[in-house]
């Protein structure tokens, strides 16, 4: 039976007249053995090349277009992948991988890229060999696990207190160092250890995300960004005359329109006098008065409102002193209901004293010479809510800052839950790569030699770092294992910053344990995945 | 194949275009067909075996080592063929497991057997040896079969954690085996014994973490629904809450669509307003009155039932899928209520605890000690989405294999040693067989031999070496020798190194291939519409423009 390599299924029977077995035969593609691995791995590597350079405090940014002409400038792994949308499966793979690290640890994620592209770079030179993918696939966790041993055994524990925060302060500068925010970096990482802290649950060991609203408005610098222990809005005052900020704050957070109940049934009024006209005008009128009434009898002093109000409520509310912020949306009303320890209330029957929430001062900031206003609710009730405003010279800045903090809250976060650390510069990798060496002379089985690839693969990092480190990559990396060995200490890395020193505790580079574990774990476990596949069926596209 | 005399006029029996094949030919061709299906199949057996990806016309790809699911995405048209598809599902829906092994065994039936087709014997006398041969090995497998004491609890368990590993050696999940059959045994013995339904082990698939940090929650989880403003004040954890399940939607709205209401006077314009809003107020005052601590619905829970709720401490949640809710209330009893009213207490159901938890990128509710715990639910984690999905079938094969040993609790040896064992005995019984169906049953026992030979050849070890080995050493009388594809040795007594199967896999593997392969032999003759030759979607051209396009790219039937 003739075995074409390009299509998916191919047979003839006894007269040589070939016959269809699977639908569309003609337009599927197949490629099969060592030669899917190859392509697989091609692809995966392609990939992690793109990410390669911008890892480390050196790295560099990538500038991303989007189809309608959007700009992104970024070096944040996950952000790169995620935008380039590639189109091909095992690269896809990447692009999750990335996601994955991003979504469970939130800063790793070039590294994990980079990490699975080399091991799978080794794991061809293995399968050129002729090692069964699948041994080499086994010998990589074998590996994976020493590795892991090995991170554990180096991590050390820092010790931070709610006073004492100058060590969450240096892992939050190190994850800071490669972004495009460095010069600012200390603020930031001040900014982003300061919001864990504040909403932090020490004793569940658990930060919540959601109490920290990260906005962003171009114009500034980013040195003006700020950390607001409250919450921003961006909206202002419904009326230009209201009063410009309210002391003492009560607020009535309503989710009724400010206009006359209608049923929400179908319904009609006919009006067929005059008589009829003029009461139905009285009664809007009259209800409107109402609504401020009750607003005024429970001794709010500025209303929020999820939805809109027309210019007549507006001016009444204008009239009877009542500042009113409208079309707040949901999230917005949610977070500052928490804030002031508020309730939202859903009519103004239901309105009472003890509804509202407070908060010491609520004021509109403007900004420069523009026109736009925001609004900064604070010295809340609740304390635990905070709002980081990222200013920047224009909206790429603003939004590569506000995924270097992002990185940055979750690398504190990460300490929070675990305050275990390890050293980064490549440090932590060269002192697993020392140790899965080592193990691997005592294996006598055909892994042995996929442990020597990952420990080769390991090197990949501390490399990269020195390549965009405009370091001689080899050379230094040489440097620096045999130091390692020979002083036995693990936490020796590659000097990027060119201060002279390679002790990368006393540079203050730390990286939490569990996003270097996971790190591990998931490139081992993908790259398992890629080697598994000997087979790829692809279905043509819809046209022939 | 019609071998008309030249000079025969023709007669058209049939519309044109349709296309008839008949006789041996036609055997020979549906034979080859399953082969080359076969083939694509043969790698992924085994502990070395390797994954399929397969991309979709609109781009989805996946990765499987699954039979039955790599049959399904191949989408196989041709009529013989699809036989092997089908009996592959129906091994998946009957036992859930061997779905590769099912068809390769009916495969290499077919090619043992092709020689004799072509020397003319009988399909008819082949069919009735096949027939004898899978009646002789079923017989063998029940009398070989090892019973586990089900009374020791202990023992029972430790033979379930094997048939789940050796089930599990061919996948992705070949290196996390402990820590997987753990959990697939503990999820399957949460269940009721006495049905055991699987329907009841909730699978969620978390993106994000690694394999090893997927959970096992004995009782329910679900992903947290949609929420309006309001939720995050509803407090987030409970000891011991009443839970009450409804089918209700708690909005304000219109109660009818349809419905319309003429206002006669401005005055009663607050009426018909206050109106809508007492009905929604009594509905959740009806539910605050049953003491109920969390309030699950299927239907849309809004955002003044929200607030209303958060400011009453209830936890509710709208929009739980159908699913999810049944199993709900399953583990902590009550019943779903379409009314608020009239609710009492045993409408209500309970738990030990309750919690709103953080599970990678995503918020679950997490129902914990639920007295009636008859569910549970694996949260799997991996590190992209193919990645669990390929998990959740290979896990879904092995809460069905454990199912099964549970229910029958005979086990054989795995990784070919079963196979070897039923192809000497065959070949043996063979021999006191005068006739043709001698031959037959010799095939059949070659065939057998598939299955390992297949393992070793996808290991990357010499496999008519093993085979060898393995059939001196069952001659030797060795019962349980099989493949041990780490071993230097190659073959290893499996039943001593724990790789079993439930017995009734096998059965039904064996009794099915031979199903298959003989219904392919006992068809001689196909006729097939010329509407069929085109099944693919899109506008369809006229049959016989079809017909013309397909043969003028040299494919495609040629027509009779």
């Amino acid at each position: 039976m003739a075995q074409p390599q390009h299509q998916a299924v191919y047979a003839t029977d006894e007269y040589g007249r070939p016959f269809i077995i699977v639908r569309e035969q003609a337009t599927k593609t197949r490629s099969h053995g060592v030669e899917a691995i190859k392509a697989n791995i091609l692809a995966a590597r392609t990939v992690a090349n793109i990410v390669r350079t911008s890892l480390g405090p050196r790295g560099l940014d990538k500038i991303l277009i989007s189809p309608d002409g959007e700009i992104t400038v970024t070096n944040d792994g996950a952000t790169i992948l995620g935008q380039m949308e590639v189109d091909h499966q095992i690269a896809k793979l990447l692009v999750q991988l990335s996601k994955s690290q991003d979504d469970e640890i939130g800063d790793g994620t070039t590294g994990v890229v980079v990490l699975a592209g080399a091991l799978l770079e080794q794991s061809e030179a293995l399968i050129d060999r002729g090692i069964h993918p699948i041994r080499i696939a086994d010998g990589f966790d074998r590996a994976c696990k020493v590795a892991i041993e090995q991170l554990n055994k180096i991590s050390e524990e820092i010790e931070f207190s709610q006073n004492d925060t100058s060590n969450l302060l240096k892992c939050a500068m190190t994850s800071l160092g490669s972004k495009i925010v460095s010069k600012a970096h200390q603020q930031f990482a001040q900014i982003a250890v300061d919001a864990v802290m504040q909403v932090a649950d020490f004793e569940r060991r658990d930060v919540p995300f959601d109490l920290i609203k990260v906005d962003g408005k171009p114009g500034g610098s980013l040195e003006d960004t700020t950390l607001i222990k409250g919450v921003l809005i961006d909206k202002d005052m419904s009326h230009a005359q209201m009063p410009r900020s309210v002391k003492d704050a009560k607020l009535a957070i309503l989710t009724c329109p400010f206009e006359p109940p209608r049923p929400k049934t179908k319904h009609k009024l006919d009006i067929t006098s005059v008589e009829e006209y003029k009461n139905l005008r009285d009664y809007e009128k009259q209800k409107f008065a109402d609504m401020i009434k009750m607003v005024k009898d429970t001794g709010a002093n500025l209303v929020i409102c999820q939805w809109g109000f027309d210019d007549e409520a507006n001016h009444l509310l204008m009239q009877s002193d009542l500042p009113a912020v409208r079309w707040v949306g949901g999230p917005e009303i949610e977070l500052i209901a928490m804030a002031t320890n508020g309730r939202i209330v859903p009519r103004f029957e239901d309105l009472t004293p003890e509804k509202l929430g407070r908060a010491g001062i609520v004021r509109e900031v403007s900004f420069g010479t523009t026109r736009d206003k925001m609004l900064v609710i604070e010295q809340c009730a609740n304390t635990r809510a905070v709002s980081i405003f990222v200013r920047g010279s224009n909206k790429m800045i603003i939004d590569e800052g506000k995924r270097a903090l992002h990185d940055a809250l979750c690398v504190v976060r990460n300490l929070v839950v675990n305050n275990r650390v390890v050293f980064g510069g490549g440090a932590a990798e060269i002192s697993s790569s020392i140790a899965v060496a080592k193990a691997a002379d005592e294996i006598p089985t055909i892994e042995q030699y996929a442990m020597r690839a990952f420990a080769s693969a390991l090197d990949a990092i501390p490399l990269a770092l020195a390549e965009n480190s405009g370091l001689p990559p080899i050379e230094t990396l040489a440097e620096v294992k045999s130091r390692q060995i020979n002083e036995g200490n693990s936490r020796l890395g590659i000097d990027c910053v060119g201060s002279g020193e390679n002790d990368m505790k006393k540079q203050w580079v730390y990286d939490p344990l569990i996003s270097k574990r996971q790190q591990y774990l998931l490139a081992t476990q993908l790259v398992r995945a890629v080697l598994k596949i000997d087979d790829i069926i692809t279905a043509g596209g819809e046209e022939e | 194949m019609q071998r008309a005399l030249p000079m025969q006029p023709t007669i058209v029996l049939l519309k044109e275009g349709t296309d008839t094949s008949q006789g041996k030919g036609q055997l020979l061709s549906n034979i080859s067909a399953c082969l080359a299906v076969a083939e694509t199949l043969a790698t992924t057996l085994g502990p070395r075996g390797m994954d399929k990806l397969i991309v979709s016309q609109r781009g989805e790809a996946q990765i499987t080592n699954d039979g039955a699911t790599i049959l399904k995405l191949l989408d196989i048209v041709h009529p013989a063929a699809r036989t092997l598809v089908d009996i592959g599902r129906a091994q998946d829906a009957e036992v859930g497991d061997g779905t590769t092994s099912v068809v390769l065994l009916a495969a290499q039936i077919l090619k043992e057997i092709k020689g004799y087709i072509e020397e003319g014997v009988s399909p008819q006398i082949i069919i009735k040896g096949l027939r004898k041969a899978s009646q002789l090995a079923i017989d063998r497998i029940k009398e070989l079969q090892v019973t586990v004491d089900k009374s020791d609890s202990k023992r029972f368990r430790s033979l379930l954690l094997k048939c789940a590993s050796t089930s599990m050696s061919s996948k992705l999940i070949h290196s996390e085996k402990p820590f997987f059959s753990e959990m697939v045994v503990d999820a399957v013995q949460c269940l009721d014994q006495d049905d055991l339904d699987e329907n009841l082990i909730g699978i969620k698939k978390i993106p994000g973490g690694g394999m090893t940090d997927s959970l096992l929650i004995r009782g329910v989880a679900f992903k947290k629904t949609f929420t309006y403003a309001g939720a995050e004040q509803q407090p987030k954890s409970f000891k011991n809450p009443l839970i009450l399940s409804l089918n209700v939607e708690l909005e304000l709205k219109a109660e009818k669509d349809n419905a319309e209401v003429r206002v006669e006077a401005v005055s009663d314009y607050q009426a018909i307003v206050d109106a809508e809003w007492e009905i929604i107020y009594r509905k959740l005052q009806a539910i605050e009155k049953t003491g109920a601590k969390v309030v699950l619905s299927k239907l849309p829970i809004g955002d003044l039932a929200t607030q209303w709720f958060a400011d009453r401490d209830i936890f509710c949640a709208g929009r739980v899928p159908a699913q999810d809710l049944k199993r709900v209330v399953q583990a902590v009893g009550g019943s779903v209520q379409s009314t608020t009213s009239n609710i009492s207490r045993e409408h209500l159901g309970t738990c030990g605890s309750f919690e709103e938890r953080q599970l990678g990128g995503e918020r679950y509710n997490v129902l914990q000690d639920c007295p009636k715990a008859k569910t549970c639910t694996l949260l799997l984690r991996g590190g992209a989405d193919q990645f669990i999905e390929e998990v959740e079938r290979s896990l879904h094969d092995a809460i069905m294999v454990v199912k099964r040993a549970i229910k029958n609790g005979d086990v054989v040896a795995g990784g070919g040693a079963i196979e070897m064992e039923l192809s000497a005995y065959i070949r043996k019984h063979a021999l006191g067989i005068p006739g043709k169906i001698q031959l037959i049953m010799t095939a059949f026992a070659r065939a057998l031999e598939i299955i390992p030979r297949q393992i070793s050849d996808n290991a990357g070890i010499d496999s008519t070496d093993i085979l060898n080995k393995l059939r001196m050493r069952h001659a030797a009388g060795e019962k349980w020798v099989g493949v041990d594809v780490d071993g230097v040795e190659g073959v290893r007594d499996n039943m001593e190194a724990f790789v079993w199967e439930p017995s009734l896999v096998k059965v039904n593997a064996i009794s099915s291939a031979t199903e298959a392969a003989c219904l392919i032999l006992s068809v001689d003759e196909t006729v097939r519409g010329p509407q069929s030759e085109q099944p693919n979607p899109g506008p369809r051209a006229p049959p016989g423009a079809a017909q013309r396009a397909l043969r003028g790219r040299g494919r495609g039937m040629p027509r009779r």
